[in-house]
């Protein structure tokens, strides 16, 4: 059973899977959202595998058989992951699934418009300071202040800034997320929290919410775009990816090198009846189709280094550069703390607060200790 | 009579109380009720009052702040203790007052805490109550009820407190030391059984052992109470329960949208009967169309801000709205486009059961949110329209059940979606005078009123944008591009047939109430010509839904849409945009029409 909504990938695994194994048939069932695959676990027709985007299911002990064991039978296989994924997946000591729909963002620029600007391309060694001042060359306003272009293409999600905070040396949580008192309210935090909303409101690179936009879609009137696999993939699948180049995030004060990870499972639930298939299935499903990975038509990351190597991935010049980057992820909070994970619109309405009423961002910071 | 507060907030009693006490008192008498929103609104008022006390006791702003924080998650916790609700502020200003004094006692916030057990103290003097001590807050509790079951006017109430207090205070002397100190930690200090678990060193299995086994006890310990072995004498009006009797409500004319349905059914209990077409026409949902931009997952029917949606629709029918919302962080929530935006609070039957005991005994049902509605559907608004404490158990509606259903009171604290809310009727004869006076003027502004929310709705295709980046609902007109989008689509992306078939089914409906609505409003002239031609089009577009509906019926299953249905389907939904838009256009000159009858 899924909550995902692309079922392709799940659809090509059956088709293979039933054709290796005559005897066997894969039933998908598709869910809303986690809670209705809680609700079906919970059923007296809990499914045998389960997977499901992020990794709030996984958090909770005993719903999934730990795959640590089948993956030792499998010579080489707990090498060949990504030791980076493999930190945020074992993280409770355990493995509840194999990683899917890995996604991290990186900067792509579009070349022209740096061209046009008469700006060099920017380097894993650049600054956030000297983002903002790229953004600022490359975002053309028309008389009427509205924006034809913009220099940073950047949303508003307190998942999507914590990459910044990270690379500060800031976290908003505790390490087993037990608190976010004495992290978020942390001057890492607060530092690299003010610069990002600096942009929006000192630097103006980026669209506020709300804002009148004459830029088009992200793919069209931005010059620099925090983006994820998703969006890397369909630039390459729709024949765009030449105009745009790839670069690490920018560096900040704090100097440290992370990035966000997210990514999602598929996991053999505890109530299976048949739980050496389903292994069998959901490593056919993760780690054995390169097809899923090819450079053309992928939107996600492999969870192995041969599966980069055999779909051809590394040898790609943007999605090599993000298949690099997995080494560095760190686990988020929304991973470690339900209840911070649970607060995230309410979150975003004071991120909202700072960017359009100016409203006190370690103030609001603070405030935010009683989200975890 | 003068009352003084030796923190120099001074009360006095002999004299009107101000507009602004009086909203604080309302909010507070809300606040005790488990409403949230009163509460927060509550804390907005009194934050930096609160803060300036603690920062003039401590000196020190920044400890200020987390003192503040400490102690208004206190207030939250004991709202219930407060008895005389005028008196909010300097009893807000006490907890911040021992808050602070205990942090200055403990030498900084982040030494350990070492609690003050010195509860027996002199009479009178309650600023010795150490609120981070259970046994401390009971004694000052229970002492306080008792002088005043002495002097206040309503003995009885106060003595009912009393021994509610002993009982809980009994109850937890059944507990050992350990027990006792989880169940603090627990219940009053908020901490997660991780947390407790770290404190002890223990597994967290153990700690919800440990808790399991002190609420059997305290379970058994409610047994007693209802034989009326503890306290001595007391417990006869501790334990009860109480049915109400719902009016009739077929299924046959049961509205798919259950809020909708609910609330028409909720009023009917309190003898309000209204039309469902007015319902669902004055709501809006008649009109609403909303669809995932996911897939044809059905999640888009419940997208909106349950909240302002409630009381404001409820203010429109002459009612006022008491909330008790949240979700709990443990468990996965569902329609978290809607849910993620309440405030997170923790499973604790204290926080829900009181509440429904209070509106059933008042002969108000609870509109309640059940996560655990019986198939094909997953979640819908339900009434709980009875209690029974020895059982522990409520009783409630479920679309599937006519008969009706139970569930413990522990699967209500464990809902993951908290939304219970109650009405009353907003006592003001003036504006009940006025609308029998002018019912013609009143019922056409109300219709003109929902039928420019109608055309709004239509126009908009984000009319409900939740607080994320990844969740987005297309509605209005653009909904059916959206919808008729999935279903021609990418073979990647095969449209959810279940989700498609409770769409097809819901909006069906929705249009054919739509059609009713507006046959039915009180225009005159061209503009009625008009509302009974945009009738006819959301007829036309109900029957081509219920085509639709016809070959993809709303049930669960795992088996996909073939795409000759999806071809089917796009048809149909095709159609029906153009009836909807045509029924859209003779709204907007019906509007026209109406605004030139006025001015002439």
């Amino acid at each position: 059973m899924t909550d995902f909504h692309h079922l392709h990938n799940l659809q090509d695994a059956k088709a293979s899977f039933e054709r290796n194994n005559p005897d066997v048939q894969v039933l998908i069932e598709q869910a809303a959202d986690h809670y209705e695959l809680l609700q079906a676990y919970k059923s007296d027709e809990a499914p045998d595998m389960i997977e499901s985007g992020g990794w709030a299911l996984f958090n909770h002990k005993d719903m999934f058989v730990d795959l640590l064991p089948y993956v030792d039978e499998v010579p080489g296989l707990k090498e060949d992951f990504n030791p980076g994924l493999m930190r945020v997946a074992c993280k409770d000591g355990n493995l509840p699934g194999l990683p899917v729909d890995i996604a991290l963002p990186l900067i792509l620029y579009r070349k022209d418009m740096f061209d046009s600007a008469g700006l060099p391309y920017p380097t894993d060694d650049w600054t956030w300071d000297e983002m903002m001042a790229l953004a600022e060359r490359l975002t053309i306003r028309g008389d009427n202040g509205v924006a034809r272009q913009f220099g940073f293409g950047f949303g508003v999600d307190i998942e999507e800034f914590e990459p910044f905070i990270m690379r500060n040396g800031g976290r908003y949580l505790s390490a087993d997320g037990s608190t976010s008192r004495g992290h978020v309210d942390q001057p890492a935090v607060i530092e690299a929290f003010r610069k990002l909303i600096d942009a929006y409101r000192v630097h103006r690179v980026i669209r506020n919410p709300g804002e009148p936009s004459e830029a088009g879609e992200l793919h069209q009137g931005f010059a620099m775009i925090f983006g994820f696999t998703w969006f890397a993939g369909g630039l390459v699948i729709h024949g765009l990816s030449d105009k745009f180049g790839v670069v690490g995030l920018p560096n900040m004060p704090g100097g440290e090198r992370s990035n966000m990870l997210y990514m999602g499972a598929a996991g053999v639930t505890s109530k299976s009846r048949h739980p050496r298939l389903a292994w069998e299935f959901v490593r056919h499903y993760a780690l054995e189709r390169a097809d899923a990975f090819r450079p053309s038509s992928a939107r996600t990351l492999p969870a192995t280094r041969s599966l980069a190597e055999e779909s051809g991935m590394t040898q790609h010049p943007i999605w090599s550069r993000y298949v690099q980057e997995l080494d560095h992820v760190q686990t988020s909070g929304f991973y470690i703390s339900e209840k911070w994970n649970a607060s995230r619109q309410l979150i975003n309405e004071d991120i909202h607060k700072m960017i359009l009423e100016g409203a006190d961002v370690a103030q609001k910071l603070n405030s935010w200790t009683r989200f975890a | 009579m003068r009352d003084y507060d030796p923190s120099g907030v001074r009360i006095a009693r002999d004299r009107e109380e101000t507009e602004e006490e009086r909203h604080s008192r309302v909010l507070a008498e809300r606040a005790q009720l488990g409403d949230t929103e009163a509460f927060g609104e509550l804390i907005e008022r009194h934050r930096s009052q609160a803060k300036m006390w603690a920062e003039r006791i401590t000196g020190n702003p920044h400890m200020a702040d987390d003192i503040v924080q400490d102690a208004l998650i206190r207030a939250f916790l004991h709202i219930g203790s407060l008895h005389d609700t005028s008196r909010f502020l300097p009893w807000l200003h006490k907890i911040v007052r021992n808050q602070a004094n205990m942090r200055l006692r403990r030498g900084g916030p982040y030494k350990r805490e070492k609690p003050f057990a010195a509860f027996g103290s002199a009479e009178g003097e309650i600023d010795a109550v150490d609120w981070d001590d259970l046994d401390s807050v009971l004694f000052h509790l229970t002492r306080t009820a008792a002088s005043e079951a002495n002097n206040v006017h309503d003995p009885a109430e106060s003595l009912m407190r009393k021994e509610l207090y002993e009982t809980i205070h009994s109850v937890l002397n059944c507990l050992n030391r350990k027990e006792r100190d989880i169940f603090e930690a627990y219940f009053f200090k908020q901490l997660s059984p991780d947390e407790i678990a770290a404190m002890y060193r223990m597994t967290t299995g153990s700690i919800y052992t440990y808790i399991h086994r002190s609420r059997q006890k305290l379970r058994q310990a409610h047994v007693r109470v209802s034989l009326g072995l503890l306290p001595k004498g007391g417990g006869k009006a501790l334990v009860k329960s109480k049915l109400l009797q719902l009016p009739e409500w077929p299924a046959s004319d049961a509205v798919m949208l259950s809020f909708i349905d609910r609330i028409g059914q909720m009023l009917a209990a309190v003898g309000d009967r209204r039309d469902m077409a007015e319902l669902m026409g004055i709501s809006g949902f008649a009109f609403r169309m909303q669809i995932s931009d996911r897939t044809t997952y059905a999640d888009g029917l419940y997208m909106f801000d349950w909240r302002q949606t409630l009381k404001a629709f409820m203010r429109e029918l002459g009612y006022e709205t008491t909330l008790l919302c949240g979700q709990l962080a443990g468990s996965p929530v569902p329609l978290l486009g809607a849910v993620e935006r309440f405030p997170v609070v923790l499973p604790i039957e204290e926080a829900v059961i009181p509440f429904i005991r209070q509106e059933i005994d008042a002969g108000r049902p609870v509109l309640y949110f059940d996560t655990a509605a019986s198939r094909p559907y997953v979640h819908e608004w339900s009434l709980i329209y009875g209690y029974d404490d020895d059982k522990r158990t409520v009783q409630l509606t479920d679309v599937m059940k006519p008969e009706g259903k139970m569930l413990a009171y522990g699967d209500i604290a464990l809902n993951p979606v908290r939304f219970l809310a109650s009405v009353r009727r907003i006592e003001d004869p003036a504006r009940a005078a006025r609308t029998r006076a002018a019912k013609g003027m009143e019922g056409r502004r109300i219709a003109e009123s929902a039928i420019l929310l109608a055309i709004a709705h239509a126009r908009n295709p984000r009319a409900y944008c939740p607080m994320t980046a990844y969740l987005s609902y297309t509605s209005g007109l653009s909904a059916y591009d959206r919808w008729i989008g999935h279903m021609r689509g990418d073979p990647a992306v095969p449209p959810n047939r279940y989700g498609a078939g409770q769409l097809a089914a819901a909006y069906s409906q929705t249009r054919r109430y739509a059609a009713y609505y507006l046959r039915g409003i009180p225009f005159q002239g061209e503009a009625m010509r008009l509302a009974l031609l945009a009738s006819e089009a959301y007829e036309q577009a109900s029957e081509t839904l219920a085509e639709f509906s016809d070959e993809v019926p709303f049930v669960r299953t795992a088996e996909a849409l073939s795409p000759e249905q999806c071809g089917k389907c796009v048809v149909w939904l095709e159609r029906a945009k153009a009836f909807e838009a045509a029924a859209i256009g003779y709204l907007e000159k019906a509007i026209d029409h109406s605004e030139k009858g006025k001015s002439i």
